[in-house]
């Protein structure tokens, strides 16, 4: 399902969180969202699921605007958020089930057995949360996330605190996920290396702008990789061998600009409609 | 299909006549979609409620709030029972309302004051708050799920002084014993309530005991103290004492159960106001108001938590 910003902005007191963010996140694609602490990226989480709504501007997953559909855009949206956690006392089938029933969703039992596969929890579904490990909590979290079959999954910083272990088992069931359905994934991540293997498209954000938004290989393809191209874009770093960022303001936000300056979509897209932008 | 026009309204210089049309079918659809909600809420607040008494179970809650009950129930029978002075049914039963003042209150805000900073802390909240359901739903799921362990703890704990009592007095005490039993059910529920209602106030669930604590003393201890000075020392209307009765829910508690058993000289400023003239009625709409208007209050609170948790 389709995601799509437009000339979001929302503040708290005097703080911007996000400033005229136009962002547009195509059906089916795993999609990265990058930037430094305090970017935007989890207001921008906030909106989808409801929990906020812009100041101005519209936020719409599929057809429907998110701030006038109530709780029930969460229908369709499945969220793992940054801080995830569990009463300890539940096990992972009881968590699963609490969460599948205030969602209403039927056949209960089956959906969490299925989802407790997926995220290779069956063999401890019913060990009590207190004896998971941070990788196990994670999966779980991921598993009340994918319960519903969501059209749109968002991970907020997904693997944070794992181990490399973890990190690996976690990556794997995303994109036995990302492969299996239709659902648009949101990854919201610090880390780069897990956007460059995951996400087959970014957006780069800081102090609530969109510096940059594109394919990853076209993002990438000047640079040594990911974290060049973050460096540069967030820094405006212009030795950087291909891309340099520019300040968009609401109107060009979204576009790169090439070494000699000339502005060019970021995602090959044409040069009136590029990706990222209005 | 009905239609019935408005007299026409004048907008800004533009003259708009309203129709308004009623259709039976439009209006069968919507009261079905009301009641469509009605059962969604009602299912997602009873499993978000099963679920908070499953883990009041597994925390040992329950069995330490019919074991609180009981043994100072036991107690008060003990000592009661071997105090000079008239003994008696209504004096053992007073005893054990008075106890009620102290350690109702006390077990209700001890259990009830992580009731949402607790997730909060503990992150399942976020994951709570990710579904559809509205944080007032997740938060009445709570507070039930909270209340039913609270009553079922004071109600069984309280059964074995009460059998006691009633096999040494009884069938007759068994009225004044269950108005006992659901004035201290009641109460529990009001000092839960706040306890919720100031779990959405703070960030950590220590400030919250502190805060819980703090609300002890002052409902249990320092009020009633207060009051008393207050109406010994100004020549109060009976609105105004009236009214420092139900600021309080342990001053409702008392004189609404001491004034049923007859034992209103016994209660400090509970005596004070055996004459207010205050009805058993307003006293139980006022124990009530205390259950509701809380959990009205954290029901705001909650929303506007999730608000600053943004910031």
């Amino acid at each position: 399902m389709h995601i799509e910003t437009t000339d979001v902005t929302r503040t708290y007191g005097a703080v911007t969180a996000l400033d005229g963010l136009s962002l547009s996140v195509p059906s089916g694609s795993t999609f990265g969202l990058l930037g430094t602490n305090g970017a935007g990226k989890t207001t921008l989480f906030r909106l989808l699921i409801g929990h906020e709504t812009p100041d101005s501007g519209t936020v719409r997953i599929g057809d429907t605007t998110v701030s006038t559909a109530g709780t029930e855009i969460r229908e369709r949206v499945g969220y793992l958020p940054e801080r995830a956690g569990f009463p300890a006392e539940l096990t992972a089938r009881e968590v699963l089930a609490v969460t599948a029933r205030v969602r209403d969703l039927s056949d209960v039992d089956a959906r969490v057995s299925s989802v407790l596969d997926t995220v290779g929890l069956a063999g401890d579904a019913d060990r009590p949360v207190e004896g998971f490990s941070n990788g196990m909590g994670r999966r779980l979290g991921l598993a009340t996330a994918l319960l519903p079959d969501p059209d749109v999954l968002l991970l907020d910083e997904p693997t944070a605190g794992l181990d490399p272990l973890g990190v690996v088992a976690f990556h794997r069931i995303v994109e036995d996920v990302s492969e299996r359905t239709d659902a648009t994934v949101l990854v919201c991540s610090h880390a780069l290396a897990e956007v460059e293997r995951l996400c087959d498209r970014v957006a780069i954000l800081n102090d609530g702008q969109l510096l940059a938004a594109g394919e990853l290989s076209e993002l990438t393809a000047d640079t040594a990789g990911l974290e060049e191209t973050f460096e540069a874009v967030v820094t405006g770093d212009g030795q950087s061998p291909a891309v340099t960022a520019e300040r968009p303001d609401a109107s060009d936000s979204g576009r790169l600009s090439d070494a000699d300056g000339t502005q060019r979509p970021p995602d090959g897209a044409p040069a009136d409609r590029a990706e990222g932008s209005p | 299909m009905t239609e019935s026009q408005s007299e026409p309204q004048t907008d800004g210089g533009t003259t708009v006549t309203t129709t308004t049309v009623t259709d039976p079918e439009s209006e069968s659809a919507t009261a079905s979609g009301l009641r469509t909600r009605v059962a969604l809420a009602t299912r997602q607040v009873g499993s978000l409620a099963a679920t908070e008494m499953r883990l009041g179970l597994r925390r040992r809650w329950a069995i330490i709030l019919i074991g609180l009950f009981a043994a100072f129930g036991m107690l008060v029978l003990t000592f009661a029972g071997s105090a000079p002075g008239p003994a008696g049914f209504e004096r053992t039963a007073a005893s054990l309302a008075m106890l009620a003042v102290y350690v109702v209150p006390l077990a209700a805000l001890a259990y009830g004051y992580d009731a949402v900073v607790g997730p909060a802390e503990s992150g399942w909240l976020e994951v709570l708050s990710a579904l559809p359901v509205t944080r007032t739903r997740i938060l009445a799921g709570t507070t039930l799920g909270r209340g039913v362990v609270l009553v079922g703890g004071v109600a069984l704990g309280f059964l074995i002084p009460g059998a006691i009592l009633v096999s040494e007095y009884g069938t007759s005490t068994v009225p004044a014993l269950a108005t006992l039993l659901l004035a201290a059910a009641a109460l529990g529920l009001a000092f839960l309530a706040v306890a919720v209602a100031l779990s959405t106030l703070v960030r950590e669930k220590t400030h919250a005991l502190g805060v819980a604590l703090l609300a002890w003393v002052w409902f249990v201890l320092v009020h009633d103290l207060l009051a008393l000075g207050v109406v010994a020392a100004f020549d109060l209307s009976e609105g105004a004492v009236t009214a420092l009765v139900l600021a309080n829910p342990t001053s409702v508690y008392r004189v609404l159960v001491l004034g049923e058993l007859g034992a209103g000289g016994t209660g400090g400023f509970a005596s004070v106001l055996s004459a207010a003239g205050l009805s058993t009625r307003l006293l139980a709409v006022a124990l009530a108001a205390w259950v509701v208007v809380p959990v009205v209050a954290a029901a705001a609170l909650v929303r506007w938590r999730g608000t600053i948790a943004a910031t």
